[in-house]
């Protein structure tokens, strides 16, 4: 990587360009999970949900405005005047897009397990399946990223991100009414139900390849403006 | 007739090389466009709106791919090695747009964290020039401020090759004579190559001094513009009528109405005018032309169109 001073000053500077919505997603990402420590089950519901809303707001941000914006905006042809390549712009900008969803991802998923060990009446039975709904979540912003990345339209980017949205209710409803699931996140120990890990390594392996995927087209582009 | 220039040899000394380039988008086509510009001269690319001349400059910066050909920006192949290709190369394209919630002192910072040859002394003295404030937002300047900036940003790096793409489009008076100005102060180092498109002819006659045009996708002519300058003329003649246009002048444009004629020499040299006269045709006037007329004349003839 020969290159790695202009990968690294493009990267600080898209991390720079989005220090207030990350900080806004952290801040709010941080709140929807300390709203579920109220030992209340609706209220541990309206978390799920807002935890929900700060992943796909901030991945909506993320691709609209750091990948898509670039190109619709026309900095883009300002970046790409710069001494860089295309390889290493892409690299940047997929890093980075990574780097800013997953801040707050991390963060949400932390305290999320802090949540759940040191709150009286919480299951430790319950960090598989908070990892494994996160795991989903990072799957579906890495699809979310490879429709961007080959369409360059936010038009597809959001259709394919209202599917992934319908596809996470339907995803949370068959994972709960599996009885392993839902015993196991009844438990007071903390194991891994085969299919809760089957599906955290389907999760993984499709976050890998969807990065390696949106890398590939990202870097082939011939025509950047 | 001017040729259309091919098969051009690359050497050291040329900081642009088009060969052969084609490039097809579903309403428009370049086509085997080859031109050159020497190191150390300031060249002017001139086309009607969408002639091809911002297709042409976003090739030469790699922004998009040739369907075939070869362009080579100073001596480097900007296909093979981009992020080199460009390390000397400042370029300007209208539709640029700097980030609009930082400031310019942001977009200077940035600039200078990334060329080491940034010249902050430069620098001041062009935001002193160019009348502008560092610490205003992006998404508060006007068109002028904007082309400005981002000269700004360009001009200090100190590069070798500047590539501007209309940086006059759209501006008033004072703001173009200020860009002139900045950008004839850039040529004062003679190891400084640019590339000026426009569709404005005064601007680019101020300081260019090759001139290449270029229309509906074709590069139509390409000469030093001295050689333009001298070597086109209009003759104003009354004639006889059944006069005919001597061989010799055969290749020019012609339009008459009754007894007066009037001739558009590409190629002029001084014995034509007694070539006409032997014809018959009296020689009312010989007047030099201005590269606007030689531009249009130029277009219209490459369309099929007398003017």
């Amino acid at each position: 990587m020969k290159n790695l001073k202009m990968i690294r000053i493009l990267f600080l500077k898209d991390l720079f360009l989005s220090r207030w919505i990350l900080f806004a997603y952290l801040i709010g990402g941080l709140a929807s999970c300390a709203i579920g420590a109220i030992p209340n089950p609706t209220m541990g519901f309206i978390s799920l949900i807002l935890i929900v809303t700060v992943a796909v707001g901030a991945g909506m941000y993320l691709l609209g405005d750091l990948l898509i914006g670039e190109g619709s905006e026309n900095t883009r042809s300002f970046i790409m005047s710069l001494p860089v390549s295309l390889r290493d712009y892409s690299l940047a900008k997929i890093s980075v897009v990574l780097t800013v969803f997953m801040i707050p991802w991390v963060m949400m998923l932390a305290f999320s397990i802090f949540m759940i060990v040191v709150l009286p009446g919480e299951k430790l039975g319950a960090i598989p399946l908070t990892i494994v709904i996160f795991l989903e979540l990072l799957a579906a912003f890495t699809v979310q990223l490879v429709a961007a990345a080959i369409t360059e339209s936010l038009g597809w980017t959001i259709s394919v991100m209202v599917g992934c949205n319908v596809f996470f209710n339907v995803f949370l409803m068959t994972l709960m009414s599996r009885p392993e699931v839902s015993e196991s996140a009844k438990s007071e120990v903390l194991s891994w139900p085969t299919l809760l890990a089957q599906v955290a390594g389907f999760e993984l392996l499709t976050v890998v390849v969807a990065i390696a995927v949106a890398l590939i087209f990202q870097s082939r582009k011939r025509d950047l403006v | 007739m001017i040729e259309e220039c091919k098969s051009i040899e690359t050497n050291h000394a040329t900081a642009i090389a088009l060969k052969n380039v084609s490039k097809s988008y579903k309403h428009f086509t370049l086509r085997d466009a080859s031109f050159e510009v020497q190191a150390g001269t300031v060249a002017g690319l001139i086309g009607p709106n969408g002639a091809g001349k911002s297709t042409a400059m976003r090739l030469m910066m790699g922004l998009v791919h040739p369907d075939r050909g070869d362009v080579r920006l100073l001596g480097q192949s900007i296909s093979s090695d981009q992020a080199s290709a460009r390390n000397d190369v400042g370029y300007f394209s209208e539709d640029m747009r700097l980030y609009k919630r930082e400031s310019i002192a942001w977009h200077m910072q940035f600039i200078r964290s990334i060329f080491p040859s940034w010249d902050d002394h430069y620098a001041s003295q062009l935001v002193e020039r160019f009348g502008l404030v560092p610490e205003q937002k992006i998404k508060g300047l006007s068109h002028g401020q904007r082309v400005k900036s981002i000269l700004l940003l360009i001009l200090p790096r100190r590069p070798k090759l500047l590539i501007l793409d209309e940086p006059t489009t759209g501006l008033d008076p004072v703001a173009r004579q200020e860009i002139i100005g900045e950008l004839m102060r850039a040529v004062e180092d003679e190891t400084r190559t640019i590339l000026f498109s426009s569709h404005n002819t005064q601007d680019v006659e101020k300081i260019c001094d090759t001139i290449t045009f270029i229309d509906r996708g074709r590069v139509i002519a390409s000469q030093n513009r001295d050689d333009f300058l001298d070597q086109w003329r209009r003759i104003r003649l009354h004639v006889p009528a059944d006069w005919k246009i001597p061989t010799e002048c055969i290749a020019s444009i012609e339009s008459s109405h009754r007894n007066q004629c009037t001739l558009t020499l590409d190629r002029f040299n001084p014995q034509m005018t007694s070539t006409l006269e032997s014809s018959g045709a009296n020689v009312e006037a010989i007047e030099r032309m201005t590269l606007e007329e030689i531009f249009v004349t130029s277009v219209m003839r490459g369309r099929g169109t007398n003017s």
